[in-house]
């Protein structure tokens, strides 16, 4: 088929995207440029005021650092726990391989509030770890592991594993059995194979997975919600706040916008810096 | 005892058996093949030799001392693979010089043996290319230098030449066997090619069905193959069906042949179509010569040589003539000729 | 069973509607109710829409749970253009910003001669809009096992409660009134200063397990998550009857403060004869006391007649009201950015 005629695939799913992200999100920039009155009604307007509210805003600075820190730590913690998954998937000869790559995707299959209500069930006060930990006599007074950053921060890297664990295998092209093999014949010892071939051989996959897994955790709404106890202010929770608790659209608007572009610009560091990898 | 020495080696894998019973030994400085179509358990033997796979029973010692349960980055095995499997991410240079990185060498040590390894492979010049900048042929030799540039014990070469095309295989196989002889270094070569087998190596042993059929010379497996599996696998042979007269003599197509029959009961002759001759019909025939007649059925030219079919009494017999020999006339009825000592029988396979 | 008992005499409430509502039955259609989901659907389905119903069969009211009172405020601005509710009822804090939005219409005594009836205060709620449909107050609900039992706002400060304390945090309205109560508690009044509450909800906030229940904390309690919520008084009386006493409410004599919702119809309504008949209705005596006497909210229209023993129940008992913090929501409006703000910078962030 030529380009032009291949251009037509794109048409359905140009349509669908136009229909439901588009115009929705030109609702959104329209609502930016709203005033809140004092009360909280909306002032239907053009300027430029609640923009520079929110940006001159410390709170606003606050959020964002909040925001890329969580993802950070969760995309690192679930990067962790998902490349050794990753490489035993990719390696592994065991007939239920097609069974455990689907027990290692299983957390995406189940809704977000009932993973978190299970984390609530784990870590809380009374819940498995604490309860195991104080039964071995580890601890006397439970560990507070949910509703602040530590809960948010193992719930979220758990919700993002399964897209991690998916874009790794996606990603692992270049490593090759035999590279590591190779490696061993040399002299290496396993250990040393792992950081002088596989990791380095690893990293646009890891690259790939971590942007992907930092995206998902700075979008991520439920899970710092129930989990952080309103403690964890993020971005993507004060955008919820602020249009439906505070019924402010135009500060929620401005903040999605905000957030957006911020993603736009991770995503194309992201992309330059992979594109510097794989050279 | 030997510098190499296989003894009982075996593996088993889920539902098969790859290496059955494999005993070997190899002397220093010397190169040997092993031989056999795929799945013969070759490279299992071969992994076996490098540390990569762990055999389930015998033993392998290097040198007098047993290494068969030595991890593979301890045995110290150069091995060139078959995807040559050179490190994407890293320069020509730090692929030759990986192995003497893992070795604590010197800085500029290993600089030095770099430059020379690359300079023997001839390739001085690429130190600072990525893998996949080197043409096929280029990516082997660095492969070969940097299995070679640790001074391995023996070098095991799996297959190694035959992602290459004809001619530069041609090339590789000759260098190789050079570089090999002016090392003086122990070398084992996995192959399903005869002709790399053949040419590169000082004995073939040749592998069928997890265990070696025949060790020996070159010359030895191609004039006097043990096995009916040998000789057919090793260069091409008629398997002619015979039989045995009332006194015991062998007869092909009607005709008596001055050949000892095998033991026991149905057996084929094995005759090398270059061992042939084709001579007229009423041409006389010297004494420990085999004839029989029959009807030219095609000639074919095929550069280097010609190939003649010919239809006897009881079947085809293939014939290979070099050329410049004239064409026999296809339809005319010859004399096909050849000591009777290039004929092996073989009992025929029930299987 | 008292429960069963108050349906009865909500039965028998409607049988005896008065005249005036009869005689508007000849209206149809259908209506659209917009307000909570759970358990002040069901009771309020119940309660005042099936005997509206009975009262008019030709209208059919369509019960739409819409979320929170500001995700309900929210559906009635995007559908500004276009309304697809006829009535909602909220809480006073988003119906306001509703009202100056122009999405309700005023309603004048002229058409709507209940709003008469009502209390003077719920009438002052609505201004010129829609008045208090209920009064609710904030309650502490507690684990009814609890020992010794809470007896007062100070005791959320107690050392044997720290880490079982739900407490929703502003900008919920839950939290918004929880620090007006502290300020009382601590000599101060929120209409001048929060200085004392946020730093003694400073001190508090070690002791909180959640700043955000949920799915609330009534549930929080059941789940034995926490001890201790703060939580609204008509639910905790229906949550303590449905699991027989298992949770408690307290009305701390330290204050509290009214929540109040209004209702609310839609300017542009299309059935607006209906609707305007349904608020009528919603407000009048028989429907009144039939919620009330089922689900503890306190009347707003004066002249109900409600069994004293749900009167008692409610922010509506003599010794309640006495105990009410004067605030009004319009202008704890104009601060809750601040007093979030305050919360989030001081006291959330207390570890």
């Amino acid at each position: 088929m030529s380009d032009a005629r291949l251009k037509w695939l794109l048409l359905p799913a140009g349509l669908f995207v136009l229909a439901v992200y588009a115009w929705p999100t030109l609702g959104l920039f329209r609502n930016a440029f709203n005033e809140t009155g004092p009360t909280g009604a909306m002032v239907e307007t053009w300027s430029l005021k609640t923009t520079a509210e929110v940006l001159a805003d410390s709170f606003t600075f606050e959020l964002t650092l909040n925001s890329l820190w969580l993802s950070l730590s969760a995309t690192l913690l679930a990067l962790a726990l998902s490349y050794p998954v990753a490489l035993f998937l990719f390696r592994t000869n065991s007939r239920f391989r097609g069974l455990l790559a689907v027990v290692a995707i299983m957390p995406m299959l189940i809704s977000g509030v009932v993973r978190v209500f299970g984390w609530l069930a784990i870590l809380g006060d009374r819940g498995l770890v604490n309860s195991l930990a104080q039964s071995f006599g580890l601890i006397t007074a439970p560990m507070k592991l949910v509703f602040n950053w530590t809960g948010v921060t193992i719930g979220l890297a758990e919700s993002i594993m399964p897209y991690m664990i998916l874009a790794l295998l996606a990603g692992f092209g270049q490593l090759d059995r035999t590279l590591e093999e190779a490696s061993r014949s040399l002299g290496a010892t396993p250990m040393r194979t792992f950081l002088r071939v596989t990791l380095p051989l690893s990293l646009p996959a890891l690259a790939l997975a971590a942007g992907l897994g930092f995206v998902l955790s700075m979008s991520a709404y439920i899970t710092p919600k129930l989990l952080g106890g309103g403690r964890v202010f993020v971005l993507a929770t004060e955008i919820f706040e602020q249009a439906t608790t505070n019924t402010n659209w135009p500060v929620a608007s401005v903040l999605a916008i905000y957030t957006l572009v911020l993603l736009l610009l991770l995503l194309a560091a992201s992309n330059l810096a992979a594109r510097g990898l794989k050279r | 005892m030997s510098y190499l020495e296989l003894s009982g080696l075996q593996k088993r894998y889920r539902d098969a058996v790859a290496v059955d019973d494999v005993s070997l030994s190899v002397e220093k400085g010397e190169a040997v093949a092993l031989l056999g179509p795929s799945g013969c358990g070759k490279t299992t033997t071969l992994r076996m030799l490098a540390g990569l796979v762990d055999p389930d029973r015998g033993a392998i010692r290097l040198d007098g001392a047993e290494v068969t349960r030595l991890p593979a980055h301890k045995r110290n095995m150069g091995y060139v693979f078959q995807s040559y499997a050179l490190f994407p991410h890293l320069s020509v240079a730090r692929n030759v010089g990986f192995g003497l990185e893992e070795r604590r060498v010197a800085k500029a040590e290993i600089a030095r043996r770099v430059v020379e390894a690359l300079a023997m492979v001839r390739l001085s010049g690429l130190d600072q290319r990525r893998p996949r900048e080197l043409s096929g042929g280029q990516q082997q030799r660095v492969a070969l230098a940097r299995s070679l540039v640790i001074r391995p014990s023996v070098l095991l070469l799996d297959e190694s030449l035959s992602n290459l095309d004809a001619k530069l295989r041609d090339t590789m196989r000759h260098e190789i066997r050079s570089i090999q002889r002016s090392l003086g270094i122990t070398t084992l070569f996995v192959t399903h090619d005869q002709v790399e087998a053949l040419t590169m190596c000082d004995r073939i042993a040749v592998m069928h069905r997890g265990r070696i059929a025949q060790i020996g010379s070159p010359e030895d497996i191609y004039e006097r193959p043990a096995t009916r599996f040998v000789a057919e696998f090793v260069g091409r042979a008629n398997a002619l069906p015979a039989t045995r007269d009332a006194e015991g003599r062998v007869v092909l197509w009607g005709e008596r042949l001055p050949v000892a029959a095998p033991a026991g009961g149905e057996f084929d002759l094995f005759v090398r179509p270059q061992r042939i001759r084709i001579l007229p019909i009423s041409e006389p025939v010297a004494d420990g010569m085999a004839r029989v007649t029959g009807k030219v059925l095609r000639s074919v030219f095929v550069g280097d040589h010609v190939e003649v079919l010919v239809e006897g009494a009881a079947g085809q017999i293939q014939v290979e003539l070099q050329s410049g020999t004239a064409l026999p006339q296809e339809g005319a009825e010859v004399a096909l000729v050849w000591r009777a000592r290039d004929t092996l029988p073989f009992p025929r396979e029930t299987a | 069973m008292p429960t069963r008992r108050l349906v009865l005499q909500a039965g028998l409430a409607t049988v005896a509607a008065p005249a005036l509502v009869r005689a508007q039955s000849s209206l149809s259609g259908t209506i659209t109710l917009m307000s909570y989901a759970g358990i002040f659907q069901d009771n309020y389905t119940k309660a005042v829409v099936e005997p509206f119903q009975q009262a008019h069969p030709g209208v059919k009211v369509n019960y739409v749970p819409g979320g929170t009172s500001a995700q309900m405020v929210g559906s009635a601005r995007a559908q500004k253009a276009d309304p697809q509710v006829d009535v909602t009822i909220m809480d006073v804090t988003t119906s306001s910003i509703g009202n100056s939005e122009g999405l309700f219409e005023k309603l004048t005594p002229a058409e709507f001669p209940v709003l008469n009836e009502l209390l003077p205060e719920a009438r002052a709620a609505g201004g010129d809009y829609g008045p208090a449909v209920t009064f609710d107050h904030l309650v502490l609900v507690y684990d009814a096992a609890l020992q010794p039992p809470l007896a007062k706002l100070a005791d959320l400060w107690r050392p044997d409660l720290k880490g079982l304390l739900a407490v929703s945090a502003p900008p919920n309205i839950q939290g918004l009134a929880l620090t007006a109560m502290v300020e009382k508690m601590e000599g101060g009044d929120h209409r001048k200063s929060i200085d004392a509450a946020i730093r003694k909800l400073k001190a508090l906030a070690p002791s909180v397990s959640t700043f955000e229940p949920n799915p609330d904390g009534y549930s929080l309690i059941l789940n034995g998550v926490v001890k201790v919520a703060t939580g609204w008084n008509a639910r905790s009386q229906l949550y303590a009857d449905q699991t027989g006493g298992k949770i408690a409410a307290l009305l701390p004599p330290e204050g509290s403060v009214f929540q109040i919702n209004t209702i609310n119809l839609t300017a542009g309504s299309k059935n607006r004869a209906a609707a305007a008949a349904f608020v009528n209705y919603a407000l009048s005596q028989p429907a009144q006391k039939a919620f009330t006497e089922r689900m503890f909210y306190a009347p707003t229209n004066g002249k109900a007649q409600i069994d004293p023993k749900a009167i008692a129940r409610t922010a509506a008992a003599p010794e309640s009201r006495a105990r009410m913090i004067d605030l009004d929501w319009n202008e704890v409006l104009k601060v809750r950015d601040q007093w979030n703000n305050r919360w989030r910078r001081e006291v959330v962030a207390a570890r």
